[in-house]
């Protein structure tokens, strides 16, 4: 672990977090001090992260939970809160769906409802379910963070996935709705839109090796961002007191190929 | 979502039924308001049920309303959304995460059905029956121009062979509250 101590003692749920971005943004904060809850939809994959975090020096603990079932999300929060007695950043990051579709033809149970679910009703119960416990972060002075991962293509729009692109705007929106109303509360919300190295992506490389040609030639930095040392780092500083005068913004982390902000 | 009879014009609100009495009938254009709850809903109401109701039902009616268009073989499509999406709003959650869904929806369905030379936009006109005094400030500028401001001629022209190269973009028809 590193001496970053920014979050030391704090308390962090990172949804998604047994693999890619999820897993940077949580091994960042950890590194940072906080101890961390892997919100992962399967321990198969979440108690790893957790373990390799103990493994050097962090505290994790995993906690399957299925953002698509709101009482999922609850039995996180609240058993998040009943062993370390706080919640004082929630990252809700974890998301299903993205089927190539055509408009025309999408079919709302195969092509929109786990996106949906994932997104917009998990951002809107995850805010709902963790709002009493970051506002008292807030009141104890250790500010109260909701951190959503939306997406480049929830502001450009998709050609190829047309309806990812509104699952993951509506992220932006609430984070906007969310900043006025919690703002009295000194609670920030901020989104991440992050292009990075996932397994998804990685896997998307492996077939097509053009297409991590096509990307790093259209960013301007000329790669693909690190879920930790890139993405990570961003979350951590919107999870910090660095950021506390931060709130209802978007930050585009993906090496300047999107500009139209 | 009203899309039946009066197919030019699609949406159950009061401005949906506004527009569908001026806008004349069209076999190019289509006109989709999306229904918006006004009612300020706190995110601490938002269970379930809420969300079901002021999220999910009326953003698959805009996906529908959609599809439906291109089906008819409509070219012009303009959705009308308020500017909630783009500025939210305090007890808005719900509500401005459709809005601007659907905005964003409309970026996606351009560049998709560009091959079909289909144009899509979206036109945010400054009346909606949101309480600005909950929702918060829209700009933190004054508004530009004071008076009733009205769409219609906007959506005509959108429809119009004289805009055929303005597609995927948002027009703000408000007076200049909102920039």
């Amino acid at each position: 672990m590193s001496v970053d101590s920014r979050l030391i003692d704090r308390v962090a749920v990172v949804t998604g977090a047994g693999q890619g971005v999820g897993e940077g943004i949580a091994r960042r904060l950890a590194e940072a001090g906080a101890v961390v809850v892997i919100a992962a939809r399967r321990a198969v994959t979440g108690e790893p992260v957790a373990e390799s975090i103990r493994a050097t020096g962090g505290r994790a603990v995993c906690i399957e939970t299925d953002v698509a079932d709101t009482s999922s999300i609850a039995n996180c929060v609240a058993e998040t809160t009943k062993r370390f007695g706080r919640l004082d950043v929630m990252v809700h990051n974890a998301f299903n769906g993205g089927i190539p579709h055509r408009l025309e033809d999408a079919v709302i149970d195969k092509h929109w409802t786990s996106m949906s679910r994932t997104a917009a009703w998990a951002s809107l119960s995850c805010a709902r379910l963790s709002e009493p416990h970051l506002a008292e972060s807030s009141r104890r002075g250790a500010g109260g963070r909701l951190i959503l991962i939306t997406s480049p293509s929830g502001v450009e729009g998709s050609a190829n996935i047309p309806l990812y692109s509104p699952a993951k705007a509506a992220q932006r929106a609430i984070a906007k709705s969310l900043a006025r109303e919690w703002g009295p509360l000194g609670v920030t919300v901020n989104c991440i839109a992050p292009v990075a190295g996932s397994p998804a992506l990685m896997t998307a490389f492996d077939r097509n090796p053009a297409l991590k040609s096509a990307i790093e030639a259209r960013t301007p930095l000329g790669r693909v961002g690190d879920i930790t040392d890139d993405i990570g780092s961003v979350a951590l500083f919107l999870a910090s007191d660095d950021s506390s005068y931060v709130t209802g913004q978007t930050i585009v982390c993906d090496g300047g190929s999107f500009l139209g902000l | 979502m009203n899309s039946s009879a009066d197919s030019h014009v699609r949406g159950d609100c009061a401005l949906a039924d506004r527009l569908r009495a001026r806008l004349a009938p069209s076999a190019r254009a289509s006109v989709i308001v999306v229904d918006v709850d006004p009612t300020p809903t706190p995110v601490g109401d938002l269970d379930d049920a809420a969300i079901e109701r002021l999220w999910e039902r009326p953003m698959q009616s805009v996906i529908v309303a959609l599809q439906e268009a291109h089906r008819e073989g409509r070219d012009r499509i303009v959705v009308v959304v308020p500017t909630l999406g783009q500025s939210g709003g305090a007890s808005y959650a719900a509500q401005s995460a459709l809005a601007e869904a659907a905005r964003v929806l409309v970026k996606s369905a351009a560049r998709q059905w560009s091959d079909r030379s289909v144009n899509a936009v979206v036109l945010e006109p400054g009346e909606w029956g949101i309480d600005s005094s909950v929702s918060g400030p829209v700009s933190i500028a004054p508004r530009a121009r004071s008076g009733a401001v009205d769409p219609v001629p906007l959506i005509e022209w959108l429809s119009g062979s004289g805009a055929t190269d303005v597609t995927g973009q948002t027009v703000v028809c408000d007076g200049g509250q909102w920039m």
